[in-house]
């Protein structure tokens, strides 16, 4: 294993400690993205247990503090847990009636929490069925596409940088590096991501359907979509090329390269297309979802390599 | 002084704490004092072991001296503050909340009201005892006038452990067995343990298996770690055993090739004495506690870079006669702890503050 370098290292295992620094980063980043957002870290439950333990009627695992606050000095058994309404005339019938109003009120939050669990793991697995699902397609790298899908980016003479998804082993990172052009690349799977990160190239390890809403808008040069086109559902592949369509500046190219359906149908495996609602789509559907989501010039990439098991799509920017 | 009473949320016998405190208990009664567990919330497990708060004021007597197992919020703290019985506080530490909101606001916020039930505690506490000179610190840094050091009872028996002693032999796994035991909570950053194995599958062993032991403090973070974990690719090497019995605890440390401890902050650490009990060799994060419990009877990696932790249990793994050093570390530390009479040691430390007490 490459060890963190001393001064004396080569420039070599430099560069080797700069590509580890960077994949470190993106392992880090990559496990922060999954801490809940916004009001997820509420534990609505656990609110409405404490509440029910300090005021509500008595149960199995209840706190007893309740009862004991109120009364330091004597072990009676708990004729309430409700503090400040044990002593006085009215004892007896005002505690009780607020007892059982209180009840139901825990009772109806407890209803209320379920529901909004209910609705927040419904909400959750909209879109990600299964976790660490691009691991179940056969996502391939782009191989023989690598040069191809680098010409026609660089023929677009981008002035932003580009994105590739899912870049799998890096090669057209590389390839468009390697041309002056700016790329970095998203891919979901970790352990693929750590050969691009090692690299030194910018990679993000998610599905690029988490990353493109977070992008501000008009500011990509270019999307490569391969893999993650042939993973997810027709619903996800719509919101992603609205999300392509705001963050692509005018002009821009989008390229896509795709599984060819007949043959996703004849080679994978059913528990594979079953479980990550695998469906890659027809060209011609391509060029209708590309068209709706406002990108014009439809055009095919044409591999010289005779590789029939997929398909190159290209589009651009209308405004 | 004729009672020492111990008083503590809640009892699991599987807990540290809680095994912590029947050990302290039975101390207590071998040295001819009463001595009861009283608790806010009785357990099944535990409920012949424990009696429900609500029963001490009857039992309560002038000369009690009542000793608080301080590691969460509870009522009890206040309430035991109130009373005038000698008070003494046993310090487990309490987890930074800035750790846990992120995951669980709630939790958090209840571990900021420990933070402030301590520091209310400190006025009128007798003697405040911690489990290591870290979380002592804690304590002056809370306003304890009177602090004292005594290691918790709360590791695994040795016997426990060296009825599963590790064999010399050769395992006959394929990669190396990285071991993980604490709760699954964000202060216990497993994903850093998680970090480091795909480095190592990727680099040096591509069998390296990781097994993580405890049970969920918050289903967000249990979630998260999960999903970590398939989006590695890391599914055919991870296992989550969740909650176990001492004796499954015992058996995973006699069948792996390292404990590795990847926490942001620990108090003490009881997974590592164990380990150390068993010659498991230990690599863990220099943070909190550990560089005082372990000593030099393990690895510390001082950054979080996964490539460095990768490379130390590479290292330590792959060197016999290093391995041998640490696991001959190991006993003389734990020597030092004397873990075995930790318990006699906390009960005479009362006897003789009440001795004392009595001579002025």
């Amino acid at each position: 294993m490459p060890t963190s370098p001393s001064p004396d290292d080569s420039g070599a295992d430099q560069v080797a400690a700069a590509g580890q620094a960077n994949a470190s980063d993106a392992l880090h980043a990559a496990f922060a993205r999954l801490a809940p957002q916004g009001t997820d870290p509420w534990n609505f439950m656990a609110a409405f247990t404490h509440l029910a333990d300090r005021y509500g009627p008595d149960h199995p695992g209840a706190s007893a503090m309740a009862e004991l606050l109120t009364r330091p000095d004597t072990a009676a058994p708990r004729p309430s847990r409700l503090r400040g309404l044990r002593s006085g005339p009215t004892e007896s019938t005002g505690s009780a009636d607020i007892e059982e109003a209180m009840g139901h009120v825990i009772e109806a939050f407890r209803f209320l929490n379920a529901r909004v669990r209910t609705l927040e793991d419904q909400l959750a697995n909209r879109d990600t069925p299964v976790d660490g699902a691009a691991w179940l397609a056969p996502a391939a790298e782009l191989g023989e596409w690598t040069a191809l899908v680098s010409a026609h980016i660089e023929a677009a003479a981008p002035t932003h940088e580009i994105l590739h998804a899912d870049c799998g082993d890096g090669a057209l990172l590389t390839a468009l590096r390697a041309c002056g052009i700016p790329a970095a690349g998203v891919e979901p799977r970790g352990m693929v991501a750590l050969g691009p990160l090692e690299q030194g190239h910018r990679v993000t390890i998610a599905e690029v359907t988490e990353v493109l809403p977070g992008l501000p808008t008009r500011t990509l040069g270019g999307l490569v979509l391969s893999g993650v086109v042939d993973r997810v559902p027709v619903h996800v592949l719509v919101s992603l090329l609205a999300q392509a369509e705001r963050t692509l500046v005018s002009g821009a190219p989008i390229v896509i390269v795709t599984t060819d359906p007949e043959v996703a149908r004849s080679t994978w495996s059913p528990t594979t297309v079953d479980l990550v609602e695998a469906r890659p789509l027809h060209a011609s559907t391509w060029e209708s979802l590309l068209g709706h989501a406002g990108f014009v010039g439809f055009g095919y990439l044409h591999d010289s390599s005779g590789d029939t098991r997929r398909i190159g799509l290209h589009a651009t920017v209308a405004r | 002084m004729s009672a020492i009473h111990h008083f503590v949320p809640l009892v699991h016998r599987g807990d540290a704490v809680g095994r912590h405190t029947l050990r302290l208990r039975d101390a207590a009664r071998a040295g001819g004092f009463e001595s009861q567990i009283f608790v806010d919330i009785t357990q099944d497990d535990t409920a012949n072991e424990t009696t429900s708060i609500l029963d001490y004021p009857g039992l309560a007597h002038p000369d009690d001296v009542l000793v608080y197992q301080f590691a969460t919020a509870s009522y009890m703290a206040a309430w035991l503050t109130e009373r005038e019985a000698t008070l003494i506080v046993n310090y487990h530490n309490v987890t930074p909340s800035n750790l846990i909101t992120p995951w669980d606001a709630f939790v958090g916020l209840g571990q900021k009201t420990a933070e402030e039930e301590l520091r209310a505690m400190a006025p009128r506490t007798t003697l405040a005892i911690a489990d290591s000179t870290y979380n002592e610190q804690h304590l002056i840094d809370a306003g304890f006038r009177a602090t004292a050091v005594v290691p918790p009872s709360a590791a695994l028996s040795a016997s426990a452990l060296t009825d599963r002693a590790r064999s010399e032999q050769p395992s006959t796994a394929r990669g190396a067995r990285w071991l993980s035991v604490g709760r699954l909570a964000p202060n216990k950053a497993v994903e850093d343990a998680i970090t480091a194995l795909a480095v190592t599958r990727r680099h040096v062993d591509p069998d390296a298996t990781l097994v993580i032991i405890g049970r969920p403090a918050t289903s967000a973070y249990d979630r998260a770690i999960r999903r970590f974990v398939a989006d590695l690719g890391l599914r055919d090497a991870v296992t989550f055993a969740g909650y176990a019995s001492d004796e499954a605890v015992a058996t995973a440390y006699a069948e792996s090739d390292v404990l590795v401890v990847t926490s942001d902050h620990e108090g003490f650490c009881v997974p590592v004495v164990e380990a150390m009990n068993i010659g498991l060799p230990v690599v863990a994060f220099n943070q909190g506690a550990i560089p005082d419990v372990l000593g030099q009877a393990g690895v510390l990696v001082d950054t979080k870079d996964p490539y460095r932790l990768a490379a130390e249990i590479a290292g330590l793994l792959g060197d016999a006669v290093r391995c041998r050093a640490v696991q001959q570390a190991a006993t003389q530390q734990l020597e030092e702890l004397a873990l075995d009479t930790a318990a006699d040691r906390f009960i005479s430390l009362i006897s003789s503050l009440q001795v004392a007490g009595a001579g002025t």
